[in-house]
């Protein structure tokens, strides 16, 4: 049962853009090998790179294998996995950590379809040139991938864009040329979180208003905290409005819980649908990847076909 | 308390929670109208990257091509009256004759084999290319957003707020008929 109320509220709060392609899944870290086609060594050297890059440069460049692009072409699918996934920094994230905005790189690499794309965020399309990605994927990618060599391939590519990403010059005079001829948030932070943190607090003020018998208590916590955002966001009508709706809905609140007050010890009484006594913690699987940080991009960089 | 001044304060609230509801409906119209003006901008920014590629594809080009005269007349042609646009509606039909004047001068280079692979060519292709991409992803984003705004105020009851404050239409993007066709060699 449980189960199932998890998986409706996993497909309510989906974005819409994930049921116009087949996504790929989650990350799992900067190299996602959902093909299969990188060795467990492969993966883990890979991986290490970019994030040696990740740390020095605050460029998140994401490497992914996919079995198959569906309906889609490389171009297409490149720029909706990079929207879901969000690489690269968001303008908050951005402004957090002084990574780059927008700052992200995809390589998307479908063996079974014989496309690859190198996708750069918004942030690094100055940097990293349609010509220069073009010359990536013709130079290094396809010569690799069309013998199998997939690992070479993707490594050698990394190591170019990590080059034009320092502004080495050998490595920008190697890529400034095209080699052959050929093509080019919104802020994610996990909805579950947000949803989890909501639901306790929830619970919290169950139990507190609904042991008091009056209501006014609601309304002056509804008053304070419209008060207090108001106050953060800076913003004055918002705070007011604020301020009187969070006052009513308080009211309203503490009235219906003083009502129905819960009972002592376990089972949420008038609320069951919340789950309880509110001890339900960790809500998603337990990798140590934390996701990417919610930047964009907008159909740059090349694509090349084998 | 009486029971009339309980039904006062009772429709006070309610009148209260209608201006509330009205207001933000009005600030979250407010907000979606100008995310599709933004993005729209966005779009242009791509209209105007290959407007702006055209010089140096001709600069490329002409030496070897004297003779299509005819292909560089309607670039020059498409690439004036895109600066002269004004409307959305202009904007577009200049920017899809500018894609047409441009796969024309593609397709014409195909004749000249040493031109086709010179470096500049090749490079100006490419970056073509990607320009096409971006518009399509602009595009579709627009279209998007587009879409939510239009939801928005159709339905019930935001379209009552939307209609008193004349938050009007705004047309989806679509692409010209012929504009995803290969385009026509003419000699």
């Amino acid at each position: 049962m449980r189960t199932y109320i998890l998986t409706i509220i996993a497909a309510l709060t989906l974005p819409a853009s994930v049921f116009a392609y087949t996504s790929p899944g989650k990350p799992v870290g900067l190299v996602n090998d959902f093909a299969k086609v990188l060795s467990n060594e492969d993966s883990i050297t890979l991986g290490t790179k970019l994030l040696e890059l990740n740390k020095t440069t605050g460029i998140e460049l994401v490497v992914v294998t996919v079995p198959s692009l569906g309906d889609e072409t490389n171009e297409t699918y490149a720029v909706k996995l990079f929207e879901e996934w969000g690489i690269g920094a968001s303008k908050t994230a951005s402004q957090k950590t002084g990574a780059l905005r927008d700052g992200g790189i995809l390589i998307l690499v479908a063996p079974n379809d014989k496309e690859a794309r190198i996708e750069v965020g918004y942030g690094l399309e100055g940097t990293i040139t349609d010509t220069q990605a073009n010359a990536v994927v013709q130079k290094v990618m396809i010569p690799a991938f069309k013998t199998g060599n997939y690992s070479q391939g993707i490594d050698d590519a990394v190591d170019a864009l990590s080059g034009l990403i320092a502004g080495d010059p050998s490595t920008t005079a190697n890529y400034s040329q095209s080699g052959a001829q050929s093509n080019s948030s919104s802020e994610k932070s996990s909805p579950f979180a947000y949803f989890f943190f909501v639901v306790i607090a929830f619970n919290i003020l169950v139990k507190v208003l609904g042991k008091t018998k009056s209501w006014w208590l609601g309304g002056v916590l509804g008053a304070t905290a419209g008060a207090v955002i108001g106050f953060i966001w800076g913003f004055f009508y918002l705070g007011i409005g604020a301020v009187v709706i969070l006052t009513i809905l308080g009211l309203i609140f503490d009235f219906i819980v003083s009502k129905h007050p819960p009972r002592d010890g376990g089972g949420g009484g008038f609320w069951p649908i919340f789950f309880g006594g509110g001890g339900s913690g960790s809500g998603f699987g337990g990798g140590g990847f934390g996701g990417f940080g919610g930047g964009g991009s907008g159909g740059g960089g090349a694509s090349g076909r084998w | 308390m009486t029971t009339s001044k309980k039904i006062i304060l009772s429709i006070l609230a309610l009148v209260l929670l209608v201006i509330l509801y009205g207001w933000t409906t009005y600030n979250s119209l407010v907000v979606m109208k100008e995310a599709t003006t933004m993005q729209w901008q966005q779009v242009e920014t791509q209209y105007q990257r290959r407007v702006d590629l055209i010089p140096n594809l001709v600069a490329a080009a002409q030496g070897v091509m004297k003779q299509e005269t005819a292909v560089f007349t309607a670039l020059a042609d498409a690439r004036a009256h895109y600066a002269g646009a004004t409307t959305q509606n202009d904007k577009v039909a200049a920017a899809n004759q500018v894609e047409s004047a441009f796969g024309r001068l593609l397709a014409v280079v195909e004749n000249y084999p040493t031109l086709k692979s010179s470096e500049a060519v090749q490079s100006l292709m490419v970056e073509n290319a990607g320009t096409e991409n971006r518009i399509a992803v602009e595009r579709q984003r627009y279209n998007t957003d587009v879409q939510a705004y239009e939801v928005a105020i159709k339905r019930f009851p935001r379209s009552v707020i939307a209609s008193m404050f004349g938050f009007s239409d705004i047309t989806y993007f679509q692409s010209d008929a012929g504009a995803d066709k290969a385009p026509q060699v003419k000699f």
